[in-house]
């Protein structure tokens, strides 16, 4: 796909990049800004009643869409681009969106839930105050990432209650697949 | 208005204590010592201090002076102690500062850029006051100090606000719409507007036409972003985010010039009547003075290893 030169100057300059920075410095102003519009910080608490919520979507989904789109444009120039972690269980018999009688929320079966109702995690972020790396470690399962289980199960509950979804149900299932997980690594060590 | 020599530079931010006096008093100790000629203005309504961070006492003549008795400001500017560097100061309080008229600002600005040749810093004091802002406005370069505290951030957002405020009213009175801003604001709730973001956007819808003059405005509305009495290097993050969402929320264009370190010689220096830049020239703060005035002398921006 090639893009116009304008259009990848426009990318640059959303991500407060000069033309010509390297995929490892557009990630890291990627994460930083993408970290900065979703969780609250000493600069955005002050403004945090005008900057509304559906402006900092607007900024996020800008700041996504530069990043996808630069990273598409420059990945062939290197070849070492985005990996794409999935220590999860291997994805079959993913049944779209069965919440009610699916047992097994995993966390990409969370994902297309979510994604069939159209949220964005920035808008989870936002409401619930987790940060969306955080989000994104749930529903690709990177248990070795994710906070406490204390704080996980929370994590967990909260997230899906956002997606209208019964928060202990989800929450139980997902804490005893970390648990399994959990009882691995203690094997292991 | 001011040529774009870049000469002139305005020192705010909104709140006080954030140090702008004594970036002020170190970028021009700085700058003098290249050798260049620099003349500090202090206008700190009721706070002019300045003299205090160069070791000297107070000039007896003031800008109250220039106002009421018209005399030169060459004729108010009085020596420092450091060569090339002279000092005018405010001391406005003495006469009701409510008082100065735009147009005795405006003659105090032709004055001060009849000081060619001469780099010119004006430390604006605290607040957002109309006096304050319409001094920053008419400066070349708009430098804000920022602490890394909420507080400095609050009072930082307002004083940014009131100057575009200001500035969007100021310019399209100018080119002959007196009470667009002013309709606007008053029919507030009718249009839903909370903030000058949507102030500034249904300007843009309601009264089309000027949306080139909105747009000139504030790309011409440019800042410098210092960063002052940082602790810790997590802090400096909080120099690139407000230069973000300055950008992102408000369509200002910002530079982020650099920053200093909280440091206890500051107020040494204070305390032993010397400039901090000369007692203390080769601490490590003394250093990142240098680096941020160089980068505003080029309009540079820092560079951040890690970003």
């Amino acid at each position: 796909m090639i893009m116009s030169g304008k259009t990848l100057k426009r990318y640059f300059e959303i991500l407060e990049l000069d033309s010509g920075a390297s995929l490892s410095e557009i990630k890291n102003a990627y994460l930083r800004l993408k970290r900065l519009y979703s969780t609250d910080s000493i600069v955005i608490t002050p403004i945090a009643d005008e900057f509304s919520k559906k402006r900092r979507l607007a900024v996020l989904h800008q700041i996504e869409e530069a990043y996808t789109k630069l990273n598409e444009e420059l990945k062939d120039e290197h070849q070492k681009s985005t990996h794409f972690g999935n220590s999860g269980i291997a994805s079959k018999n993913v049944s779209e969106g069965e919440e009610a009688d699916n047992p097994l929320f995993r966390g990409d079966v969370l994902r297309k839930i979510r994604e069939k109702k159209g949220i964005h995690l920035y808008e989870i972020a936002l409401d619930t105050k987790i940060r969306v790396e955080i989000l994104e470690n749930i529903e690709h399962e990177r248990f070795d990432a994710l906070p406490q289980e204390v704080y996980l199960k929370g994590h967990v509950s909260n997230y899906a209650r956002y997606l209208l979804l019964d928060p202990r149900k989800v929450a139980d299932d997902y804490i005893s697949r970390y648990k399994t997980w959990m009882a691995d690594v203690k094997k292991k060590v | 208005m001011v040529e774009k020599e870049g000469k002139i530079w305005a020192i705010g931010g909104g709140k006080g204590g954030t140090g702008k006096t004594f970036v002020t008093s170190a970028m021009g100790t700085y700058i003098a010592g290249k050798g260049k000629r620099v003349t500090l203005i202090d206008i700190d309504i009721g706070g002019a201090n300045l003299h205090s961070f160069l070791g000297i006492s107070r000039p007896k003549k003031s800008l109250t002076d220039f106002f009421e008795a018209g005399a030169s400001l060459n004729k108010l500017a009085v020596k420092t102690g450091i060569d090339n560097m002279s000092l005018i100061t405010g001391d406005i309080h003495s006469l009701a500062s409510d008082n100065i008229k735009f147009t005795q600002k405006l003659k105090l600005f032709r004055h001060i850029m009849k000081l060619n040749k001469h780099y010119v810093i004006i430390d604006l004091g605290a607040g957002s006051h109309n006096n304050t802002i319409d001094t920053f406005l008419m400066a070349d370069k708009k430098i804000v100090i920022l602490e890394p505290e909420i507080t400095s951030v609050e009072n930082m957002y307002h004083f940014i606000k009131n100057a575009l405020f200001r500035k969007l009213r100021m310019s399209l009175r100018e080119y002959g719409f007196k009470d667009i801003v002013e309709q606007m604001w008053e029919r507030r709730e009718e249009y839903n507007i909370k903030s000058l973001r949507e102030l500034i956007d249904s300007i843009r819808v309601n009264f089309s036409h000027v949306g080139d003059i909105i747009d000139r405005e504030l790309s011409d509305f440019k800042l410098c972003l210092i960063l002052n009495k940082i602790r810790s290097s997590d802090d400096i993050l909080i120099g690139s985010s407000m230069k973000s969402i300055f950008m992102k929320y408000l369509g200002v264009d910002t530079k982020f010039a650099g920053f200093v370190e909280y440091d206890d010689s500051v107020w040494r220096s204070v305390r032993e009547r010397r400039p901090f830049m000369l007692n203390y020239s080769l601490s490590r703060s003394a250093k990142e003075v240098e680096v941020f005035t160089e980068n505003l002398l080029k309009g540079k921006e820092i560079k951040l290893s890690r970003n």
